[in-house]
């Protein structure tokens, strides 16, 4: 596993790919999952050299439903939660900028 | 005389069949016992009365109007029941505990809510748990922090920390939890409660806010092992809605009459005991075991992997699902932009992100990924020997308030010895099995991939045994 410790910087860059804004926790965070990187690491002392990925438990595969459609939720009860609403839209800020 | 919402759903179903009491009356006594104590406990964010009485009403007039055999239709009709609130329920609503769906009202019903509505039963209300699930006292609620019935100065464990609390103070006759790596098992530990933990698939996620979708697992927590049965009877089975859903169930949950321990093979796992227990948990764990014995298992050492592995890869999973699960939070179609994230919340989304990210994928998440089946194959390995698996639910008691803010992993630490079976899918049930320092102490059986049925037979008979279950906090 990689041994980097997690700095401030990267911490930056985590912020803006998931969208949140962590200014002022920028330290706290970094020394905080420094430290469970740190703890993972014991994974490193299992062998997993010949070892498939378990991505889930339940041994399915390849689940299907009869064609056809169903009932869903009407326009009003889909925007009822909506934050911004225009002409029965969905409102979002701009994602594209000139 | 015992007032109505101390009753188990077996004692209320007979109650109701034989018209000694209306479910108007067991609703009332449930809302006048949350009235009376959740000052206190702080186990429910929403209080539904008004509904519940007239859902009340209802099951009161189907009773008189089609007698007993109406439980067969409707097999937990007038019963009241309390929700965690991160389950969808159409028109109340469903905050998860967090800023960011404070006033999120679902315009549908998750399948749990839905089948329990058809079955009959009447919410109250949605508990209070950790923001989003994350955590394991319910402290990290955005909201309130919920006590411990047992002793208010003690954290009721979570995230299902709000339904554990008003089931062990009788606000309920039961309540809907769930669980991604110990979050069941934990609080109707810490609760004095019982907790069932399904198999993963054994009950249909849709309509539960989403934390780790590879072993996010939605059960009952009860007042004992039958009416846990009960509620599984009602809402296991495949869901359309769920591909992860399992196609195959029991028929019947309940265990069947005239079984008995004699020749059941009971393994105890030495990598589960020979860590930090308290020695108090430890004590009564190894006292339920000898009754146990007495009462015909057969008790076989046994070893699994060391459950420091299941907390490295718990932990890989947990933070990369959350990263993804939780970046559909962006405030257009419903809840808060995500300036309202609370701090763990985004400590785990940025863990995620990292562990999830190019040149780092292998080594964390894919690398996790082959760990989990390693576990899985440990667990089944030694599933070829024997029945069920045994260990303490909690390595201690209830913790006092405050006590997780000292971790940065206090969950994935403490709840070590239900996160290996969590990850490999596997049903667990914890239930009460002594008293130190005058809390609860719970002891755990962990069954094969959808060997509900087993733990719950094994379980019950130790409740037929021992009155651990019945003994109730003095608020």
């Amino acid at each position: 596993m990689p041994n980097n410790q997690i700095s401030e910087e990267d911490i930056k860059k985590f912020a803006e790919l998931s969208d949140l804004d962590v200014s002022g926790q920028e330290s706290k965070l970094a020394e905080l999952l420094s430290s469970t990187i740190d703890y993972v690491k014991t994974l490193e002392e299992l062998d997993t050299s010949n070892v498939e990925e378990t991505f889930q438990v339940t041994g399915l595969t390849n689940v299907f439903r009869d064609g056809g459609s169903e009932d869903s939720l009407t326009k009003e009860h889909a925007l009822s939660n909506a934050g911004e609403q225009v002409s029965g839209l969905f409102s979002t800020k701009a994602v594209f900028h000139r | 005389m015992t007032s109505l919402n101390e009753l188990t759903i077996e004692e209320a179903i007979i109650g109701l069949k034989k018209r000694e009491f209306s479910s108007v009356d067991l609703t009332k006594d449930c809302l006048s016992q949350i009235e009376k104590v959740d000052k206190k406990i702080k186990s429910l964010v929403t209080v539904t009365g008004e509904q519940a009485l007239v859902d009340a009403q209802w099951a009161d007039k189907m009773i008189k109007d089609r007698g007993a055999v109406i439980f067969e239709e409707y097999p937990l009709l007038g019963i009241p029941y309390i929700c965690k609130d991160n389950f969808s329920t159409k028109g109340v609503k469903t905050t998860a505990s967090s800023n960011v769906l404070k006033d999120y009202v679902p315009p549908f019903d998750s399948t749990v809510v839905e089948r329990l509505k058809e079955a009959g039963a009447i919410l109250l209300g949605k508990a209070n748990m950790d923001a989003f699930a994350h955590g394991s006292s319910t402290e990290n609620s955005d909201f309130f922090t919920t006590k411990n019935p047992w002793d208010t100065s003690r954290v009721p464990g979570g995230s299902s920390g709000g339904s554990s609390a008003a089931v062990a103070a009788d606000m309920c006759l039961f309540s809907m939890g769930s669980e991604t790596g110990g979050s069941i098992r934990g609080p109707a530990s810490w609760c004095g409660v019982t907790g069932l933990k399904p198999s993963y698939g054994r009950v249909s996620r849709y309509g539960v806010v989403a934390m780790a979708s590879s072993t996010d697992s939605p059960g009952p927590i009860t007042k004992n092992v039958v009416d846990a049965a009960y509620v599984l009877n009602v809402v296991a089975g495949k869901d359309p809605r769920d591909a992860t859903s399992s196609p195959v169930r029991e028929f019947d949950y309940t265990p069947e009459k005239n079984i008995s321990l004699k020749g059941i093979k009971i393994g105890k796992p030495a990598s589960y005991f020979n860590i930090d227990l308290e020695p108090g948990v430890r004590k009564h764990v190894e006292d339920a075991l000898n009754t146990l014995k007495n009462m015909g298992a057969e008790i076989i050492e046994m070893d699994l992997l060391d459950p420091k592995y299941s907390i490295a890869v718990y932990t890989i999973l947990q933070r990369s699902e959350v990263s993804s699960n939780l970046a559909r939070f962006d405030g257009i179609r419903y809840g808060s932009d995500r300036k309202k994230f609370g701090f763990e919340a985004k400590k785990r989304i940025m863990l995620g992100t990292y562990t999830l990210s190019s040149g780092y994928y292998d080594a964390y998440y894919a690398k996790a990924q082959k760990v989990r089946t390693l576990i899985k194959n440990d667990f089944e390995k030694a599933f070829q020997n024997i029945d069920v698996i045994t260990a303490p639910s909690m390595p201690c008691i209830a913790p006092k308030l405050g006590e997780s803010d000292k971790s940065p992993m206090f969950g994935e630490m403490i709840d070590l010895l239900t996160e290996p079976s969590s990850v490999a899918g596997l049903p667990g049930i914890s239930i009460p099995c002594g008293f130190s320092d005058d809390m609860p102490v719970g002891l755990q059986f962990i069954g094969r991939f959808n060997g509900e049925k087993n733990i719950i037979s094994v379980a019950s008979l130790f409740q037929k045994g021992t009155d651990f279950h019945k003994s109730k906090p003095q608020l």
